[in-house]
């Protein structure tokens, strides 16, 4: 019968038992595999549409979506902590016993089993000088003397305290895992998206499958935020200007960048990401219904103008200042252009199919440097990977080309002319010398080149008029991640801890050599044995150089 | 075969003795003075490290920096005399050199450099690095051919030409990456980094290291054969090396901001010293797959005499880990210091830190099999080979399959 006291105990032993650990080591690896390979904390609603419903709640129900959050993977960290602790309480005590104490006598038996082992027969005096020698070649080791019988043992051991590296290790990875846990417990991190010129105090981070919100105890004002470019164009430097206001007073002002936080009462707040922060937008509305109307209209990114007449709407998403692009024909090398400022807007309208535009400031200036007109990126689907570029022809930040075009259009469809080159030429003609009077543009083929690609495009276009950006007053949002974490500084300690000791444990290892002499038939037999607890052939090597210097001073050999 | 040989010729002993002693100290003060200019100096972070290291206020630094410390060691020496032996100091000299003779080789090189009006973003074929990398990519192919020649004709002169091809190999290419980080500013000031940003500029990093500490167990163990496995992954590596090449992932890129950090500089070479050492010990492991078959098979072999005996092999696997292992630890750490500072956090279960955890606790398991279980031999070979395995899928198919904050070393 076992009492419940034997019980723990048994419980115990395993626990300590290096089977379990290493069982633990190879779960713990295959688990984490899983949470690498399945992607982490993604939407619902993707895994739903990857997965199908089945195994969508097999998976989730076994937390497979935040594994490394789910109760059994933390389970599994909790036996490894377990184990660490009674693998560590057991051999503890029992090392520290071997370190303090070094006999130095050995037994015959235990001098067989040596696998260094070398000997020398030697006259009394000689015996004295290797002795000596002994000492001298091993200068910094701890040597001890005992005498049992006729024999006379010298011990001398380096490294001796190899096994607080284990010691040392284990401890640690016991205290980083207790860290972790404290960050966890008592840590938060989350996102915060401040627009230039606002402030907030919130941050909103996920839990399981939730969004959860968290009051800070100060709030971040964003003062300003910008990006520098690389000369191809990369972004280099994403920098925000915050200001903490605590208790209503503005404490601290400080810039940060990536990799450079900023600090306060405990909390770290990095640069995370950017975007709109709702800069406001005007658009020109270039009618399309040939009475050459244009008006101008104000909004801003995220709302969504609606124009109570006709009952289209324009809802702006996005906004980028600057658009660079690979400007190169295929196969060339890259030529990387800033296009300028663009905003992407949805439209939608009675009878219009939603289209997702991106309209360009300015004008399309070619590799040429030939002015090709305004251009929009267009997409039916309204994804952005499926835009096509729509060539409108006219170069619409140039009223006159717009009034040319109208003139021109009046012109031909009042003309009787049959033959359509001379037709064309003549309205073109009239056209110019309406909008321009007695000083025509200097490149009249461009202004022409741009009139014919506008009729051939202006006309197919489905809506009442075109949205162009005209201008805009940009604001960024700055997003900020904002964490505190009270167990970093223990992981700090445990990870220095763990360094110390794993050069301990290989870099220093225990090497024992022993010095025996005997008396045998009135001389003395002398035998070198030497033991290391880690990297053998190194130490097999240092051995026989020892021997070698001990046999030098005193002569003969036997083997 | 011996067991092990020393290296008890007239070189060794320069790495002993005063002047082994004095020149660490110098090192140790070249290497304190960097980092102080790092950390002290004002203009460090707005101005590109390497133009400053080159100029003369950085020479002044870790000059100074450095007469002091071998004052120092020299004193010391006076005071105690056992540091004469230290064999810390003879191990680590002989590093130290190479890193030296590599910048001295980076520095010739730079005289072939084009004028800085040929040097062009868009097209960096014109580089000199770039033909150096070639040069260390055939001499690492030869390398690799000469080890496995040097199996059946043991006697021959071919085995020294193989250790020797290794060696100029490996200093080829550190000092190409060397010129390649100087390279990197006379493309643009502002483009200018350290060249360990790619898995391009990682993968040369690995051959080298990979290739000496290949070389240092050589040297002091006498086991020659086991070169035969281990360059022939160089020699692989070298391959995939010439095809990221060819589909244009050798350029030089700006950073992004994420890399933006000293720690850089820190965190990646250490891996890859782990990263290298593990392959060295993969290659220990079907040494000594390869020796254990031919014994079964046929314990007359010819080739038999060449290898290193089954026990032996098993130490060196064990002792590539030992090197590696700490320092697999101390870079895993650093990652999380890094990401503590860049992500606030320092652990996201990213797949890349998953990763690295990964391969830590398999090498940690070998460890514990071996130490507390008395495991050796056979499995263990299996095991290292096994872990090296999990290594490369860390190191490369993380980059390639899965995603996550570390994407920027993924094939763009
Ligand atoms: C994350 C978990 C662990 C890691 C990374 C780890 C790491 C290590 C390392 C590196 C060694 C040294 C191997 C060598 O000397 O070459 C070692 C030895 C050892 N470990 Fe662990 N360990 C872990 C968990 C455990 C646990 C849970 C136990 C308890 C059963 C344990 C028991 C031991 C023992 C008994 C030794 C041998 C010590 C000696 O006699 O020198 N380890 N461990």
């Amino acid at each position: 019968m076992n009492s419940l006291g034997d019980v723990f105990k048994s419980i115990w032993v395993r626990l300590g038992s290096m089977s379990l650990a290493i069982v633990l080591l190879v779960v713990l690896s295959i688990a984490s595999v899983i949470g690498t390979v399945l992607l982490q904390n993604q939407d619902q609603g993707d895994y739903l549409q990857q997965f199908g419903p089945l195994w969508y709640w097999v998976f989730r129900s076994l937390g497979l979506f935040d594994m490394y959050h789910s109760w059994w993977f933390l389970t599994l960290l909790g036996f490894l902590m377990l184990s660490l602790a009674a693998c560590l309480w057991r051999n503890v005590p029992r090392m520290l016993k071997e370190m303090r104490s070094r006999h130095p006598w050995l037994s015959e038996r235990a001098m067989d089993r040596f696998r260094l082992k070398q000997q020398w027969l030697l006259g009394e005096e000689e015996v004295a000088s290797i002795k000596q020698r002994f000492r001298e070649v091993l200068a910094g080791w701890e040597f001890k003397e005992a005498a049992e019988g006729d024999m006379h043992f010298i011990r001398a051991d380096k490294g001796r305290g190899n096994k607080w590296g284990y010691i040392l290790v284990h401890a640690a990875l016991l205290v980083i895992l207790i860290g972790g846990w404290v960050s966890v417990e008592f840590g938060f991190r989350g996102d915060m998206a401040v627009p230039e010129g606002q402030s907030e105090d919130e941050i909103s981070f996920l839990q399981g499958t939730e969004r959860k919100y968290m009051k800070m105890p100060f709030s971040v004002r964003c003062n300003s935020f910008s990006i520098d470019f690389f000369p191809t164009g990369a972004p280099k430097e994403f920098r925000s200007n915050l200001t903490i206001i605590d208790d209503g007073k503005e404490v601290l002002t400080q810039d940060i960048i990536v990799n450079e936080p900023l600090y306060y009462k405990g909390v770290r707040i990095y640069q995370a990401s950017f975007g709109d922060g709702g800069s406001k937008i005007r658009f020109r509305l270039f009618s399309l219904d040939g009475s050459a109307k244009v008006r101008d209209i104000e909004t801003r990114v995220y709302e969504t103008w609606k124009d109570e007449n006709s009952g289209v709407s324009i809802e702006v998403t996005d906004f980028k200042p600057f658009n660079v692009e690979n400007m190169a024909e295929p196969g060339q090398p890259k030529n990387f252009r800033d296009l300028g400022p663009a905003v992407e807007y949805i439209l939608r309208g009675p009878g219009l199919k939603p289209v997702k535009i991106k309209a360009f400031m300015q004008p399309f200036i070619d590799n040429d440097g030939i002015n090709q007109g305004s251009f929009l990126l267009v997409s039916l689907s309204g994804d952005a990977k499926d835009y096509q570029p729509v060539s409108l022809g006219l170069d619409l930040t140039n009223e006159d080309e717009w009034r040319l075009f109208h003139a021109f259009y009046r012109h031909l469809s009042a003309s009787k002319i049959e033959d359509a080159k001379q037709r064309n030429l003549l309205a073109f003609r009239a056209a110019l010398a309406e909008v321009y009077g007695d000083h025509p543009p200097e490149r009249v083929q461009d202004a022409a080149m741009h009139v014919l690609q506008a009729m051939r495009m202006l006309p197919k276009l489905p809506w009442p008029y075109i949205p162009m950006l005209e201008d805009f007053d940009q604001v960024y949002y700055t997003g900020l991640q904002l964490a505190k974490d009270p167990g970093m500084n223990i992981v700090w300690v445990g990870s220095a801890l763990l360094v110390l000791g794993l050069c301990i444990m290989f870099y220093m290892p225990h090497r024992k050599l022993w010095l025996v002499i005997r008396p045998v038939d009135g001389r003395m037999r002398v035998f070198l044995l030497g033991m290391a607890n880690r990297n053998e052939m190194a130490f097999a090597h240092h051995f026989n150089e020892i021997f070698t210097k001990l046999t030098r001073e005193s002569g003969r050999t036997i083997t | 075969m011996r067991a092990t040989t020393m290296d008890s010729n007239r070189l060794g002993s320069l790495n002993r003795g005063w002047t082994g002693l004095v020149r660490f100290g110098a090192y140790l003060g070249v290497m304190l003075g960097v980092s102080a200019m790092a950390m002290f100096d004002k203009s460090y972070g707005e101005s590109p490290f390497l133009l400053e290291l080159l100029s003369m206020k950085g020479v002044l630094w870790y000059g100074s920096a450095a007469l002091l410390g071998a004052g120092l060691a020299a004193i010391l020496g006076a005071v105690r005399p056992s540091l004469h032996e230290s064999r810390l100091v003879a191990n680590l000299v002989p590093w130290l050199d190479g890193v030296l003779l590599m910048i001295g080789l980076a520095f010739a090189w730079a005289a072939f450099e084009p004028a800085a009006s040929q040097i062009d973003y868009e097209d960096q074929s014109n580089l000199v690095s770039g033909r150096v990398i070639m040069a260390m990519n055939v001499v690492f192919l030869f390398s690799a051919i000469s080890y496995i020649a040097h199996l059946f004709a043991p006697e021959s002169f071919i085995g020294r030409l193989a250790t020797g091809s290794a060696y100029v190999g490996a200093f080829l290419g550190g000092s190409a990456l060397l010129l390649r980080w100087y390279e990197s500013y006379l493309i643009d000031v502002e483009i200018g980094h350290a060249p360990v940003s790619n898995l391009y500029e990682v993968f040369i990093l690995l051959f080298c290291v990979t290739t000496f500490v290949y070389l240092a167990l050589e040297r002091r163990y006498q086991a020659r054969a086991m070169g035969a496995f281990v360059m022939t992954l160089v020699a692989v590596g070298v391959f995939f090396g010439i095809w990221l090449d060819s589909v244009g992932q050798a350029d030089i890129k700006p950073l992004v901001p994420a890399l933006q950090s000293y720690w850089m500089k820190i965190h990646v070479p250490l891996n890859f010293v782990g990263y290298g050492a593990f392959a060295v010990a993969c290659g220990a492991g079907m040494a000594y797959l390869f020796r254990h078959r031919l014994e079964a098979r046929n314990s007359q072999s010819r080739l038999l005499r060449v290898f290193p005996t089954l026990e032996q092999l098993d130490q060196l696997a064990y002792k590539s880990i030992a090197i590696g292992f700490p320092a697999f630890t101390l870079a895993t750490i650093l990652g999380a210091a890094w990401a503590a500072e860049a992500w606030g956090g320092y652990w996201s279960w990213d797949p890349k830190e998953t990763w690295a955890l990964i391969v830590w606790l398999v090498y940690g398991a070998y460890l514990h099999a071996r130490i507390s279980h008395g495991w050796h031999g056979k499995a263990l070979a299996w095991w290292a080979v096994a872990g090296f395995l999990v290594t490369v899928f860390c190191f490369l198919g993380v980059n390639m399959y899965l995603s996550g904050l570390h994407s920027y070393g993924r094939l763009s």
